[in-house]
């Protein structure tokens, strides 16, 4: 048991815990931040996707020892935002949610993306894609969500 | 109210966005209790002995000795046990399960649990038949008698994975002397029906719930029903909640998957290139059991025609049995297979003869009126011609055959024609389903749509409702449509074989009409039940009638480049013309197709999943590879509306059609770069570069 | 039962290390996948662990005027943005994994996998890196083709940790990376190959390949190379068939779930054959 200190969507948070947990099973059961979804628990699908530092990574492969001063945003913390809301907005107009098991994940990477290059190419989208696996949309009306959040948002990012 | 297609807001689009859409494993109950399936390590065999380490006290071991009604998942035949007490079928089958409050403890009870085997030989060949089809149309085999030449080719399809982002899962609990079931499934009542049966309980005793699941495509029909059973058993047993959820890893290895397929085609052509007839074999790989691979080998026999109109035929297929994992449903079941065979034997043909494909598969293409490959009749119109011609003009396709004949560019184009028959084959909506609805006007004035249909991510907890609001014209939002809960609704069949909107939506569709004459009433229930139409006559045995109500038919191009260096397809665009009856909501239908052309192109050049000795080689999202957004390319969809009389809206099935074209316009463009036929998918870079080298041409 | 530590320094992680031995776990991408246990479990370690990847002595890209020092636990991304990073390297981590992935993972992480299959790896011994490993009372440098010894295996001491990848700032005409692997992104390579030519007046002054997944360690045979210096370009290229018989005997590719050898090593000649046809 180590004690771990970081920021969790904004609050500060102190746990003893095992180090060698992964993110993802802390963010679940330790914080009820069930909107961190497991797909694959092998860091392919990205469905676990949260933000470290206003980076995208996969929560099941950060262990805990990783996350010592850092800042961990999840879909519920960044729900509670302006950009969130435009994105939300460009996702529901496109019809880029289907079964929505991804889409947390996509969310996450839209953020993670447009924060740093807040118009981006339809590559640059696709790029910021990458690592998050779709299996109902085939992808397009994501990507043109994303196109959609960029503009809209203008301003925002 | 306006046009019923118009796009709105998904209902469920908040929760699932925000993250508090709840799916099966963010439910956590108190004294909530874990459960791991211990499995076999061996194809084939018999169990000889089972040692238990010392199991401490809160954790058990269930397994066949505690079912207590039929040792028997209910599908079809009586074929697959809930938990093996002897036989070992295939690798990875499950013998039981260890069950207790820390997971941790859970595993490690299992890693000591030692099972001996008697070993025997497994069979891997395709040698052991479990069903035989065989069916004629017109003169059958006799119309081989009068060619002129016979044109025969052989195809082979792999396996495809659904690869659902959500694995399986369920949680079990006692409330009373109920066994509850909340489960990642698409089909309510056939997970209740066979936990009834293993149980040995009356059907008040049972009660399955879906809460949001994170895709399915067949994957969640039959399946579950194992994990099912399996958790009832242990729920009632041990009379405390149970959670028993796959990791990606076990998903991919135990669940089912598309039947590899081998078909062989033969053609007999006359003088002047018209086709007297076809012969046509398809050989499909049941895996260790027949489950529902009857019903796949019927789909993929009847569609032997494609989306032509061959007026003899000699048909006939095989189920083999294997000492590998059961395969089932994936969407499309069987269609896929055999449209990615019946597509390019047609080129093959014309090519042999020297005739312009296209031209040679438009002259065949099935007209309204038509009989179809089981003397069914192709009543509704066929509005492919216009459908053509729109695909045509949206991608430029003629330019670019020609363009891509005449250079070494190794680009490609290949345009697709295929159509799938709507809802259960044959009477199955009749004497097996027997569809009910039930629609509640509420005091209040809202509508309660009573189904047990799945919102799998297809949008039908959209879609229902939109048909129920434009009919009474209320507001969508006083119209309300729960997660099915077997308690509350009733049997409305699976969610399964594109029937939700035709079937079970033209059934909703009724009510709500008989609701709106009945609306002066405070508070009413409307039921109503399947009623076939009087002319769908089909006979199961013989493969003779009208095997489907109605086709939804579509038209799929897609271009292509290979990497001359690495034999990479790289996919520059599709275009895509759906006749889909009515869209209920436009851009849902886009939705789907986008989704399902992904999936199709994809089982036909870049999934990839083999067995080497029975033994699942790709296990996880690492080495069983799906599109990533950076595969995608463009996708254009056109719409066209051809109202079907007993659809809601005229509304026919999606969900499947829209993945069945996929492989042949990609094998068709991969042909058109490398110069190359293709026989199998998926045309993976380490085939083409055979092909390439092996100058078969 | 095992020990975890997460030291604050470098001076604290040597201390550990001059005591005991252990696994190091940097991003983690890597680790986490090859120790995956159950879902809620955690992490099936079976050594010692000392968690790296904030010691702030492993993070930072600096250089000097001949060399540039990478920071062993610099993610992959941040790379991606430093000017001082070599293009071809760039162009190689923007080939790997994801975003995701990248945020992450870390070269040091890279080389001490020491995966046959490693894409950074490729231009890694085509830039003549040298990997510095740190122990409480030495610092060695060693070539990344002696520090890599097979699959999975380094030549690290039980008290050493991986401190900073060492690359000579070179420049060429010409430098490529090609990662051929299952899709687009997110894939594991089935083949690998990085070509680098540098032409003063029309003759080779400079030549470069280097393959990977194609052999237990990445394929750079210099002494293939140099035969072509101070060739012309011309000459060069009507050696393509020549050089590919040179390089046959050292693309020695597996069968295994992703791609078969007649594939790969098909497909590695064509690169190499690609990349000289296409100057």
């Amino acid at each position: 048991m180590t004690e771990i200190k970081f920021r969790l969507n904004g609050v500060p948070v102190t746990m003893e815990s095992d180090p060698n947990r992964r993110l993802l099973d802390v963010l679940r059961e330790d914080f009820e931040m069930t909107g961190v979804k497991e797909g694959c628990g092998e860091g392919e699908c990205g469905a676990c996707a949260v933000l470290l530092d206003h980076e995208i990574v996969n929560s099941c492969s950060v262990p805990l020892a990783n996350c010592i001063n850092k800042d961990i945003v999840t879909i519920e913390g960044f729900a509670k935002t302006s950009r969130y809301k435009v994105i939300k907005n460009a996702f529901e107009e496109e019809g880029a949610v289907q079964c929505g098991f991804c889409t947390p994940g996509m969310m996450i990477a839209s953020e993670s993306l447009l924060n740093k290059n807040p118009n981006p190419s339809d590559q640059e989208i696709k790029i910021g894609l990458s690592g998050n696996l779709c299996r109902c949309t085939g992808y397009a009306m994501i990507i043109k969500a994303i196109q959609k959040a960029s503009k809209d948002g203008d301003g925002l990012w | 109210m306006g046009d019923i297609s118009n796009s709105i807001k998904k209902t469920d689009s908040d929760e699932k966005i925000s993250g508090s859409a709840i799916y099966v494993a963010d439910i956590k109950m108190d004294g909530m209790l874990h459960a791991i399936t211990l499995r076999s390590t061996i194809c084939h065999g018999e169990i000889k002995t089972i040692t238990f380490p010392d199991i401490p006290e809160g954790y058990h071991i269930v397994s066949a000795k505690d079912v207590p009604g039929r040792n028997v998942v209910k599908i079809i035949f009586d074929d697959q046990p809930v938990f093996t007490e002897k036989d070992i079928t295939y690798l990875e089958e499950p013998i039981l399960l260890v069950i207790g409050p820390d997971k941790e403890v859970v595993q490690d009870i299992l890693n000591q649990i030692v099972v001996e085997y008697i070993e025997k030989d497994p069979v891997f060949d395709w040698v052991n038949s479990a069903v035989n089809y065989h069916f004629d149309k017109g003169s059958g085999i006799k119309a081989f008698e009068h060619a002129h030449k016979v044109i025969a080719f052989d195809y082979e399809t792999g396996y495809q994975e659904q690869a659902y982002i959500e694995p399986q899962g369920f949680l079990g609990y006692m409330d009373g002397e109920k066994v509850t079931l909340i489960g990642s499934i698409q089909c309510p009542y056939y997970v209740k029906n066979a936990v009834i049966d293993a149980l040995g309980t009356d059907p008040d005793n049972v009660r399955v719930i879906q809460p949001s699941i994170g895709g399915a495509f067949g994957g969640k029909e039959e399946f579950p029903s194992l994990m099912a059973c399996q958790l009832a058993v242990a729920v009632q047993k041990i009379g405390q909640p149970i959670q028993l959820l796959y990791e990606r890893e076990e998903d991919m290895l135990v669940t089912t998957k598309r039947h590899p397929s081998k078909i062989h085609f033969e053609a007999a052509m006359s003088e002047h290139n018209e086709i007297l007839g076809f012969k046509t074999y398809c050989a499909i790989d049941a895996g260790a059991n027949i489950g529902l691979s009857g019903v796949v080998l019927a789909r993929a026999l009847i569609a032997c025609t494609g989306a032509y109109t061959i007026n003899n035929l000699d048909v006939s297929g095989d189920v083999f049995i294997t000492n590998t994992v059961p395969n089932g449903a994936f969407r499309g079941f069987g269609a896929p297979q055999m449209y990615f065979a019946i597509e390019m034997f047609m080129e093959h043909i014309a090519l042999e003869l020297d005739l312009d494909p296209l031209e040679f598969r438009m002259n065949n293409l099935a007209k309204q009126g038509d009989n179809t490959s089981t003397n069914g009749t192709f009543r509704d119109p066929i509005i492919m011609d216009e459908m053509i011609i729109k695909a045509m003009e949206i991608s430029d396709y003629k330019n670019k055959r020609k363009l891509y004949d005449d250079t070494n560019s190794y680009k490609g184009i290949g345009m697709s024609f295929f159509f799938h028959g709507c809802g259960f084959t044959g009477s199955g909506e009749a004497t097996h389903i027997k569809a009910k609805v039930k629609l509640r006007k509420e005091k209040t004035g809202k509508v309660q749509i009573l189904v047990a249909a799945v919102d799998m991510g297809q949008g039908i907890r959209t879609t229902l409702r939109k048909v129920v609001s434009h009919i009474l014209e209320i507001p969508i939002d006083d119209v309300i449509f729960n997660f099915p809960d077997t308690d509350l609704v009733p049997d409305s069949g699976p969610t399964v074989a594109s029937r939700t909107i035709m079937i079970v939506g033209g059934l909703i569709a009724r009510a709500t009409r008989e609701m709106k004459e009945r609306w002066m009433e405070t508070e009413f229930t409307v039921e109503k039940q399947y009623v076939q139409p009087d002319y769908i006559k089909y006979d199961e045995a013989t493969f003779q009638g009208d095997a489907y109500p109605a086709y939804s038919w579509g038209i799929n191009i897609v271009e292509v480049e290979v990497d001359k260096y690495t034999y990479q397809v790289k996919l520059q665009h599709t275009w895509s013309v759906y006749d889909v009856g009515k869209a209920i909501d436009e851009r849902i239908v886009i939705g789907q197709a986008d989704g399902g052309l992904t999936q199709g192109i994809a089982y036909g050049y870049l999934e990839v999943m083999t067995h080497e000795l029975g033994k699942i080689k790709q296990k996880n999202m690492t080495d069983y590879i799906i599109p990533t957004a950076m595969d995608t390319n463009k996708m254009d969809t056109v719409i066209y509306e051809n109202p079907y009389a007993f659809g809601p809206y005229g509304a026919k099935g999606v969900g499947e059609l829209t993945l069945v074209g996929g492989a042949p316009a990609v094998a068709y463009a991969i042909e058109q770069a490398i110069k190359r036929k293709v026989f199998k998918i998926p045309a993976t870079p380490e085939y083409l570069m055979e092909l390439v080298k092996n100058d078969r041409n | 039962m095992v020990k975890t530590v997460i030291p604050s320094s470098l001076i604290e992680a040597l201390e550990y290390l001059s005591n005991e031995q252990y696994r190091f776990v940097a991003g983690g991408t890597d680790m986490l996948i090859q120790y995956h246990n159950r879902s809620l479990l955690p992490i099936a370690f079976k050594d010692n662990i000392m968690y790296i990847a904030h010691i702030p002595e492993l993070l930072s890209v600096t250089e000097d005027d001949e060399n540039i020092y990478i920071g062993a636990c610099e993610p992959l991304e941040a790379l991606l943005k430093n000017d001082l990073v070599p293009q071809l390297l760039k162009d190689t981590i923007l080939e790997m994994a994801s975003p995701a992935i990248r945020h992450t993972g870390t070269l040091g992480g890279n080389v001490g996998n020491a995966s046959p299959a490693g894409d950074s790896l490729v231009p890694m011994y085509l830039l003549n890196t040298l990997i510095e490993v740190r122990s409480k009372h030495s610092t060695r440098r060693l070539r990344i083709q002696d520090f890599i010894q097979g699959v999975r295996k380094i030549d690290l001491h039980p008290d050493e940790i991986i401190s900073r990848i060492i690359i000579n700032k070179l420049e060429f005409t010409k430098a490529s990376f090609v990662k051929v692997g299952p899709r687009l992104s997110d894939a594991i390579s089935k083949v690998s190959f990085a070509g680098a030519i540098t032409l003063v007046n029309g003759v080779v002054d400079d030549l470069r390949f280097a393959f990977g997944a194609v052999n237990i360690t990445v394929v750079r045979r210099p002494d293939i190379e140099c035969l072509y210096i101070n060739k012309s370009l011309e000459e060069l290229k009507a050696s393509i068939d020549e050089i590919i018989e040179k390089y046959k005997p050292y693309i020695k590719p597996i069968d295994d779930q992703r791609s078969n050898k007649e594939y790969r090593t098909t497909v590695s000649i064509n690169l190499l054959r690609g990349f000289i046809e296409e100057l």
